[in-house]
Formats: structure tokens, C-alpha cells, sequence
């Protein structure tokens, strides 16, 4: 087994930790910085509950070796609460009861929180879109594509 | 009986610094080192069992991978490691290669198209790779690296089968250019898959029609066809049919037919073949139809500017 | 928008959800957060990959021999069986193998990445039987066995196994005579439906870590929806006591049924026991998830319905073929649950049922989300648009005519409680103006329009209890101890209403007890069948009425006061007589101190209370019959209006309308929430849905090929409306819906695509493939 040391900010703290090289992003996160918000649901970039910020851009972290992140920047669902970034989108997925289980809230919350920064006026038919790759079982999406209307008209 | 690992296999990543020092190594380790781009495909190959290999090599932070570059006159450039949605974001593909970027649009979820990257989907070489027919009616011309150095492969004839291309095990694919498209050129891509977005496609048609004087009819059609064949393929006779016979709704109708019955599809879980060949037809007429409609248009507006 | 924490408290009232932060911030604690440091070990299962064979030897030697495996176990070590109702599967194989994918062995090591190198050091040879993949195949005389020794197994008195056959459970009713009732009909309609075995798909695998300590206590982490049930039947099968046995179940990311019983729960602990000390994990992958766990089992479904020339229902024979696989401990109620609502919403004087549940070398059938009424609906509802079709009767008119009312003595001989379906068949209707057509803006896209309608009861033993306790903080908060999940549902929000308004403080003084935690959370069967709302809101309203009981005796005996002059107010025990005022924290742990320094009055605050049905009876064996076989039925309706493309076969709905007669809404929202997202959940069937096995090996056990709905397959337009008729022993009246509304959505769905193409098909799922194949063989019919 191939080790390396890599660093990178996550949620804006300078971190350093020799990693076995096969180990992904979404495992670095749990199992080192015990960062359990973001979730594993299929390891194959299929469900969205793993979705992270990598440079800015959210990306399906079972599918980023951490080593890749060496010198990059990665920001997960706590860091974006503390830092006030998912206010508005936590703010009308509680009003719209758009969340029932929460296993799919962290990525589904990325997911659209990307798309807000790129596109702060999307039609709905651009946040169905956006939220393709995050599967929900739950809520039957529609509360979910209504919290982020609101939260990009608030 | 499908048994993933339940993490990933053990590896060894390699960043190399250079691209030859990325070929040597690939050259050093034969059948066991592979070439490393965003990872979507190849990890998930790696956790299925369908690949195994000892090294990856991680081209995405050689120099130049990260670019795309248009010229005016001899048009696009996209390199190797630039992700499905910076491309998709580019004005030059969003202005004059649309094909692509609506194609890549099928690709997955927003979040696999930040890794996930063209020249990734075209060297899987799989039939149903979404975005390998929009570069093939765009005349792709793929600039592939190895020890011998540089050659450039037209993309039509890059592949073999479904994962199998003529690129050597010590080669890479460093970028993909396109020549600007044929003046007036009008296109539609029309994909089906289970759900209505983000699936893989159950088949789709990519085509791009422009004004040829050379040809009888006074057009030139190019048919791609993903999904229904061991790999994407031009509809050639349907594509002779709309050069040679005057257009009208009889010709695109037997385009679409011919179109049908040019590809070879299989039955698997997605769906059967007859189906296949069906939505190739109705894929065909329908985008066909569009655009015919959107030729004309041209045509039309062309005559009342004059 | 006012502020979430300024929302009004009370019963009907859409309070935020108590979950909603934690979830929405990435805080909420799922059982493979938890952090279990370095010592940690994985567990992995090795599987048998044939669906029916004889072990003939397991070699697990050089496994063993493996830096880092801390332990490996097979059936050798552990003997007993374990089942929900009939007990007939074992923890890891043991001589026999009976589905691809049945654990035979386990390893648990430092690391996931040895424990896997390890499962391929273990040498497992078999000598193969003839595998059987079909119901039908299975019952014929001359099958194979599965379960040879069916008869020695231990049972429940409600479940009748017919040993020497692959029949594990036989329920019938005889209502009437239906052979007498054939000849009076006007139509009859006699039909055949296939429904595929389907998957949960929870967005969060199955995860469970174990402990055993040097003394042989069990401690058991699990995504559980029934941590009871697991202490019980784990315990009992490894021959221990239940209160040796300790679950703790944090939130769970989606159950559907999946997550009750015990399915893999039992597969780390007896690793556990070889590696004592270490806490040993085992997390399903997500193929594993499809292809080892429970599943929703296949039906062949029968049915032969008639009416009379008005279009009164006159008999129904129903015969169900359920596709139970290689063990039925679970899905034998499945069975009965079919059988006893097999006639559907309808009065129907003259009936006869056999439901059968049968052994196949198929993945296990378990509970999903309102198990076995999706499936007997998809046929019911189909026969009955068929039955109005053949009269000419308007489709709505003709369920009006026959719905079960209030009164009706059902096919089991229970008398019908009121029920709201009419209303919820009109509101329905009226929502996609049934009745009128609408035009497509294309001449290839076909709309029509199709209602579909429903019951369940909540299915269970006769005596699941439920239990709750309150106790008071310091600060006037109250914590609710409760045992049943939040599985995402909402019932810690309800819960905390009933709790809050019950003792008349505001809901965000409400603390739940969390994590369940058989230790210290108060019993509770299990969270399924929709019960909760129902059974463990009752035990809550005890439990606040007892707490509320101590408070105002505490308070008046302090005032001299008369109780029945004493209330609760928003965390205030106030006097209507006196109007003196003391707030619950000023004395709810420390007690009041008497006048003159003379003692002191009180004592910490703790209300208790409990509910189990005491009034359902059993029914009788040959007949089905019996004075109450359910304690109450949930009913509804759903309506869609959907357009096909008729040259790809392509379905989109554009309307979809449901409505459910919940009794009382707690939380409005909440119960629109369950309206939607069982809604998708069923389109998701109807549309996209199959595991489709080869000669028993899944092909599709990944979200590549396992589709399911996603944001762009929702309807255009999704309406949900509330019924209430009061249910009796109901809190405030309540009824549970979390199942109800995926129910009908099938059928509602097959009606529509008949009403716009003229087709029917077997069964779902309709895909755009299936559709158009219909269409063309329709077509080429025609000539």
C-alpha cells in the first residue's frame, strides 16, 4: 500500500495527513476529519449524498482520490453552515418541509447551492436539472425544487 | 454475480510532471499502469472488478490539459483534462459547437460533469458514450502522445469496438480539435434513456446539416448514431439519401427508416433491440424534421434580407 | 414567513419539524457516523453464489491465517433459526444454501480492505440443487423442497405453513358463495398480473456495529426501524436473554420496511462474539443492498370479479401466488395482510381468497412501504375499471356505488368503521376534471385520465404495544422517551405535538429522547405499518396526561386548591380560580415549599403511559372469518391525468391528485409530505422499477441499471388533499398514511395509460419500451 502525506483546505483549516493513496475524498472526510455530513450512498457517483465543494465546484466525493485534493480547497456541509453560505437554502428547506429522512439534505443542499452561485435566478426546470445526480427517496423532490426556488428569490 | 469492493482496491497514483515522463511510465509498466483523468469511469471500474490495474497515472495537471482554445479560422481545441461542464460553460462550444454541450448535458448529474471530461468519454469508448457522436459529426481530430510522439487521429477512425480503440497502452490522448463547422451549418441531438435526463442513453441521433452546392440536393447530412451499435456509427446511406434526393418530408422519412435499419443494436437491460431501432427512426425523423425546419428558416430569412 | 419558533403550538397545526436543523446542517448522527476510534474492525460477508445448494465443506483456514483478520465465522458456530413469524432462516448458512447472495461466511478485520482479501481465502465447495426462480413452478407437486424441514419450524398462531409442500403460508377467506354469484352477474372480469420484485432503496445502506463484551453482553448500533424486535429475536436465537441484548438506533436514512425485522443485523454481532472487545462494523454496499437484502417479493396475482346489471359488485375470487424467496419469516404476514384486505375498498358480499406464500430460490421477500397493497391493488383497481368498462359506468360513479362504508360487515365478518373514501374519490376527481378530456399539442401524444383507490390496516400481530414516558427538566423542557424511529416520516414532531398539547406546553419545550435505545427508551414494537402516529400517540397522550396529572396535584395540594380549577398554559399551571400562576421549571424537579418553612411538596415530575390494541381477534383458518381482524383501516384515492408520446412510448404525467383519510391531521404539512413523496415513490414503481434476475443473479443491483425517479420525472402538477373522519382509538382522532400513498399510484397510472392508448399490460414496470411494444402488437392485432 502506497502512502503519501497530502494537504488541503478543508473548510478553510490547512490540513495534513499521510493517506493510503486509493483512499477517496468521501472516505478522508468520515473517517479522518470525522466530517459525517457528507454521506455515502452508492460509491459509484450515482446518488449525490457524498457531494462536497472541490475548488468551488461540487463534485461527487466518492469519486476524487484525496490525494488529488493535495493543494486544494474542499468545503462540505459543516463548514458551509458555519460560515452562513447554506442559510438561505436550510432556511426554506425547513419551511418547505423539504427534508424527511436527511440522508440526501447535505448533497441535495450543495448541489443547490452551486447552482445558486452560478445561476442565482434559475427556472425550475434548471433545479430539476441541477439536481439531477442527488436521489431522494423521501420527499418526492417537489418541496425540494420549491426551497430552492424560495431561497433564490429570498 | 456483481460484488464490488466495498472501498476502493488498493493502488499506486502517480502525478507525473510532464507528459512524456507520463508516457514513459506508461511505457515502463506495461498492463499495469492506466492513464487517470476524472476518475468517473475508472474508479468506478476499478470498484467493480473490471480493471485492475497497479498505477494510475494522473494526466490532469500536465501542462496544457486544463485548456480550451478557439480560433476563429481553424477553430476549437478542447485538451484532455478540461471538465464537462467548464466545457459545457465555454462560449465558443455554447456558439458554434452546441451539439457538444447539449449532448454532454445527458452526461450523469451537474456534479459527475465537474470530473468527468470529454476525452475521458470519447477513450471508454463506449457505444453509448453521450458525447462521441456530437464530435464525430463535427469532424473531431483527436492529437494522441506517445513515445514515438505526436499523431493525430480523426476520430472516425479511433474506434475498434465497444472499449476498444487504436490507441497503444503507451499513448495518451492530449486534446480533441475541431475545424470550424461547415458554414450554415443547423444541428439537433435527440437522446432517450429511462428517466427523462441523466440517464444513459437507450439510443440517441446527432445531427449536423449544412448548405453543400456540390451535392444534388444542396445539402450535406451528417447522422451519428450512439447506443445502437458496438460503436457510435454514421448512418451513411441515410446520409447519401438527403445528399442526392431533393428534400422534402417523403426524403427525411425514408432517411429516418434507412437510419433505422443501418444499425445493429443488441437486446441487454436497457432495453431490447427492436425498441432500440424503433427510437433510432423517431429519433432520426424527428430531429431531422427540426432541422429541415431550421435550414429552410435560413433560407427563408437569407431571401428576405436579399 | 413568521419565524419557525413563533408558529402556534397545537394539534393541526404545521409545526417545523423537531429534526429539521440537525438534518439541514449535517449534525445528524446516522449510524455510520459514529465514531468508534482505531480498534474499530470491518466486518464482510462471503456469499453464496448459487441459489440452491447442498455446502458440502467451507474452509475458512488460511482466512484465518491472514495479518489482520481478527475473527471468521459460518453456520457451524451458530445453530438456531430466526424469523418475525415463522422461523426459518439461519444468521449464516448451514448445510444448504438457498438464494445467490445468503451469507455463508463472515470475516471481521482491521480493515475493510483485508476483511475483503480474506473472503476470497475462504474455500467453499457445493454440490448444486435445482434452483426454483417462480412461484407457479413451486407449488407444483413434484417441486424440489426448499424447506424440507418446514414443519419442525417455529410459527406464530395466526401463520399456516403446509409442510412437505414450498407453501409457508396459506390464508383464506369463504365469505358467502361465490360460485352461486357468478351466475347473477352481469360482467365478469377475469384476469392475470405479474408485479416484479422491487427494492427499498433507502439513500443510507444497512449498517450495523457490534459489541460483545468479555462477559457476553451484546451492544448493537443499527439504521433500524425496529430495535426491539432485533434485541428480541437476536437474543432468542443465540440463546440469550432479551435484556442482554442492547440496540441504539440513531436517525435512519430511509426504512420503507427495509430497515424492520432483523435482515443483517445479526451478521456482526455473531462475528462480534468471536472478536469480544472489538466493535465490529458491517455496512452494506450499495449492490449488496439490492441483491442480499429484504425486498419487496413478487405476486401473481388472480382475481375474477363480477357485478350486477346496476353495477353493484356481487363476488370476487382473489388468489395470490406471493414469490415469498428463499425465506418467508417476514413476508408469511405479507401473505395474510393480502388476504385479509383481498377484496380491496370494496363491499363485496360474496368472497373467496387464497393467498399463498411460497417458497422460491429468489432474494428474501420483506416488508415495503404498505406491504402487499400496492401489489393487490395494481390488480384490484385495474378489474374494476375493467367491470365499469364492460357496463359502460363511469368509473368514479362505479366506486362511489361500491366503496366500503361505515357499518359494512367486511369479508372477515369486521364491521366497517366510518371512513372519508367517498369524499377522497370526489376531491380526486374534481382535481383533474374527470370527466372531461383534454387536448395534447401534438397529434402523437395522447393524454388520458385514471383514478385509482385504496385501504390499508395497519398489518401486525394483534397485540404490538407501544409505551412512552415524560420526564420534566429543571429548565420546564420535557423529555419524550419514546421507542419508536425517526425514519423521516416525522414522527418525533408529531410526537412532540401530542406531547405539548396534551400537557399544555409549547412544542419547542418538547425534547426527544434520542437515540433509541432499548436500554432506556420505552418499549416499542417496531415503526412500521404505518402505527405510529396511531399506537404510540396514544401511549404519548397517556404519558402527558399522566405527567399532567402529578403537575396540577403537586400544585393544588401547594394552593389548597381544587385540581379541576387548575390548568396548563404554555408552561404555566395557572388557576382559573385564583389566577395564581407558578411556571412547570420553577418546581417541576424541586418540588414547592410548604408555607412557614413546614416541608416541601413534589418531587421530580415522570409520566408514563402505554397502549396496546386489546380488541383484535383472530380469524379462523378455513373461513378468514372472525369479529375484528384489523384495528382500523386507512383509506384514499389518487387521480392522474398523464400524456404518452404513442412513437417512443414516453409517459409523463401531468396531473396527479391524492387524497387520504388520515381521521386527524397533526401536522398538516407532515401528512402532505407522506401524500407526495409515496406518490413519487409509487410512480417510481409504475414507471422504472424491476430487479431483474437471471437465473437468480440480480442484473441490475446498481443506480445505473436500478432506476428510480428523480427530479425530472416529477407530474407538472402535484395536489394533495386531507380527509378527516375521526378515528375512535385514534389520538385526537388520528390515522397513519405514511404507506397509504403509494398504494394506488400503479394502478392509477395502468388506468390512465387505458384510458389514453386502449392498452393494458401484465404489470409494471411501464416503461416507454413496454408501452410502445403493447401499442405495435395492438396495432398488428387489428390487422
Amino acid at each position: 500500500m502506497a502512502d503519501q502525506i497530502v494537504q488541503m483546505t478543508v473548510n478553510g483549516r490547512l490540513e495534513q495527513y499521510r493517506i493510503p493513496q486509493h483512499m477517496t475524498l468521501l472516505r478522508f472526510l468520515r473517517e479522518m476529519l470525522a466530517l459525517t455530513g457528507t454521506k455515502n450512498g452508492c460509491e459509484a457517483g450515482e446518488c449525490g449524498a457524498c457531494t462536497v465543494l472541490l475548488n468551488g465546484e461540487p463534485v461527487n466525493s466518492c469519486l476524487v482520490l484525496a490525494v488529488e485534493c493535495d493543494g486544494a480547497t474542499v468545503e462540505t456541509v459543516e463548514g458551509l453552515t458555519e460560515r452562513g453560505a447554506l442559510a438561505a437554502l436550510q432556511q426554506t428547506f425547513m419551511e418547505e418541509n423539504a427534508i424527511q429522512c436527511g440522508f440526501c439534505t447535505p448533497g441535495m443542499l450543495i448541489s443547490a447551492y452551486a447552482l445558486l452561485q452560478r445561476s442565482p435566478h434559475p427556472s425550475d426546470q434548471e433545479i430539476k436539472e441541477a439536481l439531477v445526480g442527488n436521489l431522494c427517496r423521501c420527499t418526492g423532490y417537489e418541496r425540494i425544487v420549491k426551497a430552492v426556488r424560495q431561497a433564490a428569490q429570498a | 454475480m456483481i460484488n464490488p469492493f466495498p472501498v476502493l482496491p488498493e493502488f499506486e497514483y502517480i502525478r507525473p510532471k510532464t507528459a512524456e515522463e507520463a508516457i514513459q511510465f506508461l511505457q515502463s509498466h506495461p498492463e499495469q499502469a492506466r492513464p487517470f483523468l476524472g476518475g468517473t469511469d475508472c474508479l468506478v471500474a476499478l470498484r467493480n472488478r473490471r480493471i485492475s490495474p497497479n498505477f494510475l497515472v494522473d494526466l490532469k495537471y500536465l501542462d496544457g490539459f486544463q485548456d480550451v482554445i478557439f480560433h476563429p479560422h481553424d477553430g476549437l481545441t478542447i485538451a484532455a483534462a478540461v471538465s464537462m461542464n467548464e466545457m459545457i460553460a465555454s462560449e465558443p462550444v455554447k456558439m458554434t459547437y452546441p451539439l457538444i454541450a447539449a449532448a454532454a448535458r445527458e452526461v450523469g448529474g451537474y456534479q459527475l460533469r465537474s470530473r468527468a471530461t470529454l476525452i475521458g468519454n470519447i477513450c471508454n469508448a463506449s457505444p453509448c458514450g453521450d458525447t462521441i457522436a456530437p464530435c464525430l459529426v463535427y469532424g473531431g481530430m483527436l492529437a494522441a502522445l506517445g513515445p514515438d510522439g505526436k499523431r493525430c487521429i480523426a476520430l472516425k477512425d479511433f474506434f475498434l469496438g465497444p472499449g476498444k480503440t487504436i490507441l497503444q497502452p503507451n499513448e495518451i490522448v492530449c486534446s480533441i480539435r475541431f475545424p470550424l463547422p461547415p458554414a450554415g451549418s443547423r444541428g439537433k441531438y435527440l437522446s432517450i434513456g429511462r428517466n427523462a435526463l441523466g440517464d444513459l442513453a437507450i439510443a440517441a441521433v446527432t445531427i449536423l446539416a449544412f448548405p453543400d452546392a456540390s451535392q444534388p440536393s444542396g445539402y450535406c447530412f451528417r447522422i451519428a448514431l450512439t447506443a445502437v451499435a458496438p460503436t457510435v456509427i454514421f448512418a451513411e446511406e441515410a446520409q447519401r439519401l438527403l445528399s442526392q434526393t431533393p428534400l422534402n418530408e417523403k426524403t427525411l422519412e425514408q432517411a429516418a427508416l434507412l437510419a433505422g435499419q443501418c444499425c445493429s443494436p443488441i437486446d441487454d437491460i436497457r432495453a431490447s433491440a427492436h425498441y432500440r431501432r424503433e427510437m433510432v427512426r423517431v429519433l432520426t425523423g424527428r430531429a431531422l424534421q427540426q432541422v429541415w425546419n431550421a435550414l429552410q428558416k435560413d433560407v427563408q430569412q437569407e431571401g428576405g434580407n436579399g | 414567513m413568521p419565524e419557525l419558533d413563533q408558529i402556534s403550538q397545537g394539534i393541526g397545526e404545521n409545526v417545523a419539524r423537531v429534526d429539521v436543523q440537525e438534518k439541514a446542517s449535517g449534525a445528524a448522527l446516522f449510524t455510520d457516523d459514529i465514531q468508534f476510534g482505531s480498534n474499530l474492525l470491518h466486518a464482510r460477508i462471503k456469499r453464496s453464489p448459487l441459489p440452491h445448494a447442498i455446502i458440502q465443506s467451507i474452509d475458512i483456514s488460511q482466512a484465518e491465517r491472514l495479518p489482520g483478520v481478527k475473527a471468521v465465522v459460518t453456520g457451524a458456530d451458530f445453530a438456531g433459526r430466526i424469523g418475525l413469524y415463522l422461523k426459518d432462516r439461519h444468521i449464516f448458512a448451514r448445510d444448504r444454501v438457498r438464494f445467490i447472495g445468503e451469507p455463508v461466511a463472515g470475516v471481521a478485520a482491521i480493515s475493510e480492505e483485508i476483511a475483503e482479501k480474506a473472503l476470497d481465502l475462504i474455500r467453499v465447495e457445493y454440490e448444486p440443487l435445482q434452483p426454483i426462480f417462480h412461484p407457479l413452478d413451486a407449488i407444483k407437486p413434484d417441486a424440489p423442497l426448499i424447506h424440507p424441514d418446514l414443519g419442525s419450524y417455529e410459527v406464530v398462531n395466526f401463520i399456516f405453513p403446509e409442510p412437505g409442500t414450498n407453501i409457508s403460508n396459506h390464508f383464506k377467506i369463504r365469505k358467502g358463495d361465490v360460485e352461486r354469484a357468478w351466475a347473477q352477474c352481469t360482467a365478469v372480469v377475469e384476469r392475470e398480473y405479474y408485479i416484479p420484485h422491487i427494492q427499498h432503496v433507502p439513500i443510507e445502506t444497512h449498517v450495523a456495529v457490534a459489541q460483545v463484551s468479555h462477559l457476553g453482553k451484546i451492544t448493537l448500533w443499527s439504521s433500524s426501524q425496529s430495535p426491539f424486535a432485533q434485541r428480541d429475536l437476536i437474543a432468542k436465537t443465540l440463546g440469550f436473554s432479551p435484556s442482554d441484548v442492547r440496540v441504539i438506533s440513531p436517525y435512519v436514512g430511509g426504512g420503507f420496511g427495509c430497515k424492520a425485522g432483523v435482515t443483517m443485523e445479526a451478521l456482526p454481532i455473531v462475528i462480534a462474539m468471536k472478536a469480544k472487545g472489538f466493535p465490529v462494523k458491517l455496512r452494506l454496499t450499495r449492490e449488496e443492498e439490492f441483491y442480499t437484502n429484504f425486498v419487496r417479493q413478487a405476486l401473481v396475482i388472480r382475481l375474477k370479479m363480477g357485478c350486477d346489471q346496476a353495477g353493484n359488485l356481487l363476488a370476487l375470487e382473489n388468489t395470490m401466488y406471493w414469490d415469498g424467496g428463499a425465506s418467508t419469516e417476514y413476508g408469511v404476514n405479507i401473505t395474510r395482510a393480502g388476504g385479509y384486505s383481498s377484496t380491496g375498498p370494496y363491499d363485496v358480499p360474496n368472497v373467496k381468497t387464497d393467498s399463498y406464500c411460497v417458497y422460491t430460490n429468489n432474494i428474501i421477500g420483506g416488508p415495503y412501504r404498505g406491504f402487499g397493497m400496492s401489489e393487490l391493488h395494481t390488480g384490484i383497481e385495474q378489474c374494476v375499471d375493467e367491470l365499469a368498462d364492460a357496463l359502460g359506468m363511469d368509473k368514479v360513479e362505479f366506486r362511489l356505488r361500491n366503496v366500503v362504508q361505515g357499518g359494512d360487515t367486511l369479508a372477515t365478518g369486521m364491521t366497517m368503521h366510518p371512513t372519508g373514501i367517498k369524499e377522497c374519490i370526489q376531491k380526486v376527481a374534481a382535481a383533474v376534471d374527470w370527466g372531461k378530456t383534454s387536448k395534447s399539442t401534438e397529434p402523437y401524444l395522447k393524454r388520458g385520465k385514471g383514478i385509482a383507490i385504496m385501504w390499508k390496516a395497519p398489518a401486525m400481530p394483534p397485540n404490538p404495544g407501544s409505551s412512552a414516558t415524560i420526564k420534566l427538566n429543571e429548565d420546564g423542557t420535557l423529555l419524550l422517551g419514546i421507542g419508536g424511529q425517526e425514519i423521516g416520516q416525522g414522527t418525533f414532531t408529531v410526537m412532540a405535538q401530542l406531547a405539548a398539547a396534551t400537557l399544555g406546553v409549547p412544542v419547542k419545550a418538547v425534547r426527544i429522547a434520542k437515540p433509541v435505545d432499548t436500554d432506556y427508551s420505552p418499549y416499542e414494537w417496531q415503526t412500521v405499518a404505518s402505527r405510529l402516529t396511531w399506537s404510540m400517540g396514544n401511549a404519548v397522550l397517556a404519558a402527558a396526561q399522566d405527567a399532567r396529572r402529578q403537575i396540577l396535584a403537586i400544585v393544588a395540594e401547594a394552593w389548597k386548591e381544587d385540581v379541576d380549577d387548575l390548568d396548563i398554559l404554555d408552561g404555566v399551571v395557572i388557576s382559573r380560580k385564583t389566577e395564581k400562576e407558578i411556571k412547570l421549571k420553577d418546581f417541576a424537579v424541586y418540588g414547592i415549599p410548604k408555607e412557614n418553612f413546614e416541608g416541601w411538596i413534589g418531587g421530580p415530575i415522570f409520566g408514563r403511559g402505554k397502549f396496546m390494541p386489546t380488541y383484535v381477534t383472530g380469524l379462523d383458518k378455513e373461513t378468514g372469518q372472525g369479529k375484528r381482524a384489523v384495528v382500523h383501516y386507512t383509506t384514499g384515492a389518487q387521480a392522474f391525468e398523464i400524456e404518452v408520446d404513442i412513437r417512443t412510448g414516453k409517459l409523463h404525467v401531468l396531473r396527479a391528485a391524492a387524497a387520504f383519510d388520515v381521521g386527524k391531521a397533526i401536522n398538516p404539512e407532515l401528512v402532505r409530505a407522506q401524500m407526495e413523496g409515496g406518490l413519487i415513490q409509487g410512480l417510481s414503481s409504475a414507471l422504472f422499477e424491476q430487479m431483474i434476475f437471471k437465473e437468480g443473479t440480480m442484473q441490475n443491483p446498481n443506480f445505473v441499471d436500478y432506476r428510480i425517479a428523480t427530479t425530472v420525472d416529477l407530474p407538472d402538477e402535484m395536489m394533495t388533499f386531507i380527509v378527516e373522519v375521526p378515528q375512535d382509538d385514534g389520538p385526537f382522532g388520528a390515522r397513519g398514511v405514511g404507506e397509504h400513498p403509494m398504494v394506488p399510484t400503479v394502478a392509477g397510472i395502468a388506468n390512465a395509460i387505458q384510458d389514453a392508448l386502449g392498452i393494458r399490460m401484465q404489470g409494471p414496470p411501464f416503461t416507454a419500451e413496454k408501452i410502445l411494444l403493447t401499442l405495435q402488437s395492438q396495432e398488428e392485432k387489428k390487422g
